[in-house]
């Protein structure tokens, strides 16, 4: 790919059209709160798209178009009934806790809720996991722009960091959360226009479904038993280890995402925030996967177009950037290739972001340094997004070196994540749950998960105490796993609280459901209230599913 | 506090006009898989989402 004068020009204005946004927010932030919760100040279109596009990093962006030539439309359940309901939950049963509680993060959540060894374990593992995971995207980033542009990976990642800790330090949440609605809107209209494109050089949808086997373009039919499917999953492992444990843990308790909706300015504009980011959630399938699948279809077509070859199938990352090298001219190919550092800047500020208030808040100001001023705190956050940018750099020079402690930190993190909706789930509406019972859920349910992957095995992974099952692929291995992992930790949870001491009902009040008033949001127009929008919602996807059956 | 429609209005604005210029004064800029003007298409549809956001600061 050969990048002109005027594409570099387009990177250019980008630059300083987000640089220019933190600039112009630097006086918003006076106090800690400013810089690290955005003081709940934040119009509910912008929390919405925030939302998104926190969640919206380039490794989604290129993963989503090679899981779409490699899997087909089925990739869309990690939306269609991944995403979206876990998203419609949050907003309309969860964010009443969340924000009703005045929690300025996850883990002070469960702190007051549970107590204070349940949030030190989640925040601990959340703070390491961010930068850790930021880190891994830099890498790929790096990796990626070497490959496609031959530009060096040092270059890109320092600067590509730098400017997101220049505009992260000026304006703080506030700051990353405005720059990644540009980004946002940059990404949709950077994409979009090649996925129509690809689809209409391959003959439209019709033209697509002719080319590839039905499989490729059906997303339910060939799920009754795992060996019809290229993902190798079933029916059940889908709907209950994908749609209800993996994405409720992650769209409802991920402190990344869960804290875009805590900066909206009242209780009605945070439980809006994720209805209103599903809607344009659905969609994204036909910008980040479609776009794959053609690009397979292309590729059993005479047009000229091959995805590049990798041992003997096909190198899927890199399906993205070589659909753009053929169908963006000069000009589109510097948005196209500013829209994929957006995604990249969009994903990376959400974790510093995250990071640095779950630092700052839940381990320095709770374990380290109590009752300080709070000019203290605003200057331990702001260090904090260095050091967090600093570390993420690291990381992704690690990840250069040693490539297999990455892929089994990225394991270990997963077994952690797994059981955490189960604590949320009970801690929100089970006023009997405690913070033992809690704790201890959380750990079994990590050894759990430990224990499956142990002893069971799928394209070689796993099988480390001694493989007794087999699964058809890793991702049904995932599944499976984090179906174990959240099960013992409901069930565990359950068993040790009704073995301890309740708190009283009193200490409960605006924390669990049953002693927390939850709003009524009578006297506004209906598309203003939380219940409406989500069956709107509903409807779409229920559409969406059985026109893509 | 600053108005994000009107600096994502400008963006578009500004990234529209520059695809506009290109599809219109080099029409010949082709990538090897279309024979659509791309710049030209995209560069429109950039400037006139850039205008409505200018517009709906202005109006809101």
């Amino acid at each position: 790919m050969k990048l002109a004068g005027v594409d570099y020009l387009i990177l250019a204005i980008y630059f300083a059209f987000v640089l220019g946004i933190g600039w112009r927010l630097r006086k918003s932030v006076a106090t800690s709160r400013d810089f690290l919760t955005s003081g709940r100040s934040v119009p509910v279109w912008i929390t919405s798209l925030a939302f998104l596009a926190a969640n919206l990093g380039a490794q989604e962006v290129i993963g989503m178009a090679a899981s779409g030539a490699k899997y087909g439309i089925m990739t869309a359940h990690f939306y269609w009934i991944g995403a979206v309901p876990a998203m419609l939950f949050v907003g309309v049963f969860m964010m009443p806790f969340y924000y009703g509680s005045r929690a300025r993060s996850v883990p002070e959540y469960l702190k007051l809720r549970f107590d204070e060894k349940t949030r030190g374990l989640n925040a601990i593992t959340f703070a390491v996991m961010t930068v850790f995971s930021s880190g891994i995207s830099m890498y790929a980033l790096g990796l990626l722009l070497q490959l496609v542009l031959g530009w060096s990976f040092t270059a890109s990642v320092l600067l590509s960091a730098a400017i997101v800790l220049i505009y992260t330090l000026l304006g703080g949440l506030t700051s990353a959360i405005y720059n990644e609605v540009l980004q946002f809107f940059l990404i949709v209209l950077g994409f979009a226009p090649l996925s129509i494109l690809a689809v209409a050089k391959a003959g439209g949808w019709s033209g697509i479904e002719a080319r590839l086997p039905a499989v490729m373009t059906h997303s339910w039919k060939y799920m009754s038993t795992a060996s019809q499917n290229p993902m190798g999953v079933e029916l059940f492992g889908m709907v209950a280890g994908l749609g209800f444990v993996l994405s409720f843990g992650y769209w409802c308790t991920d402190f990344l995402v869960v804290q875009r909706a805590m900066a909206a300015d009242s209780m009605s504009a945070a439980r809006r925030t994720p209805l209103i980011a599903a809607l344009p959630k659905m969609m994204m399938p036909f910008i980040v996967i479609v776009p794959g699948i053609a690009a397979l279809a292309l590729s059993h077509m005479s047009v000229g177009y091959a995805l590049p070859p990798k041992g003997d199938s096909y190198d899927y990352d890199q399906a993205l950037t070589t659909l753009m090298a053929q169908f963006y001219p000069s000009g589109m190919l510097g948005v196209g290739l500013t829209a994929l550092m957006a995604s990249f800047m969009s994903g990376m500020a959400g974790n510093v972001t995250a990071f640095n208030t779950v630092w700052t808040y839940d381990i320095y100001q709770s374990y380290l340094r109590k009752g300080a001023p709070d000019a203290h705190y605003l200057m331990v956050g702001r260090i904090t997004t260095i050091a967090g940018t600093a570390l993420s750099v690291m990381t992704a020079y690690l990840a250069q070196h040693y490539n297999n402690i990455m892929d089994l930190l990225q394991l270990v993190f997963g077994f952690v994540n797994a059981p955490l909706f189960a604590t949320f789930l009970l801690g929100m509406f089970w006023r009997r749950a405690t913070g033992h019972g809690a704790f201890t859920g959380l750990l079994a349910g990590t050894g759990f998960a430990a224990l499956t992957h142990g002893l069971t095995i799928a394209e070689n992974k796993g099988g480390w105490i001694t493989p007794m099952h087999q699964f058809p692929s890793t991702m049904a291995q995932n599944f499976w796993i984090a179906i174990f992992a959240w099960t013992s930790c409901f069930l565990l949870t359950i068993l040790v609280s009704m073995l301890t001491k309740p708190r009283p009902a009193e200490e409960l009040s605006g924390l669990v459901y049953g002693l927390t008033k939850i709003p009524k949001d009578t006297g506004v127009s209906w598309y203003r209230r939380p219940a409406p929008v989500a069956v709107f919602v509903i409807a779409v996807l229920v559409f969406l599913n059985i026109w893509f059956r | 506090m600053l108005d994000l429609r009107t600096t994502t209005g400008w963006f578009f604005a500004v990234l529209g006009i520059i695809l506009l210029g290109l599809g219109v004064f080099s029409p010949g800029l082709r990538a090897s898989l279309t024979e659509a003007n791309v710049n030209l298409y995209c560069g429109g549809v950039m400037l006139a989402f850039g205008a409505v956001m200018l517009w709906l600061a202005r109006t809101h």
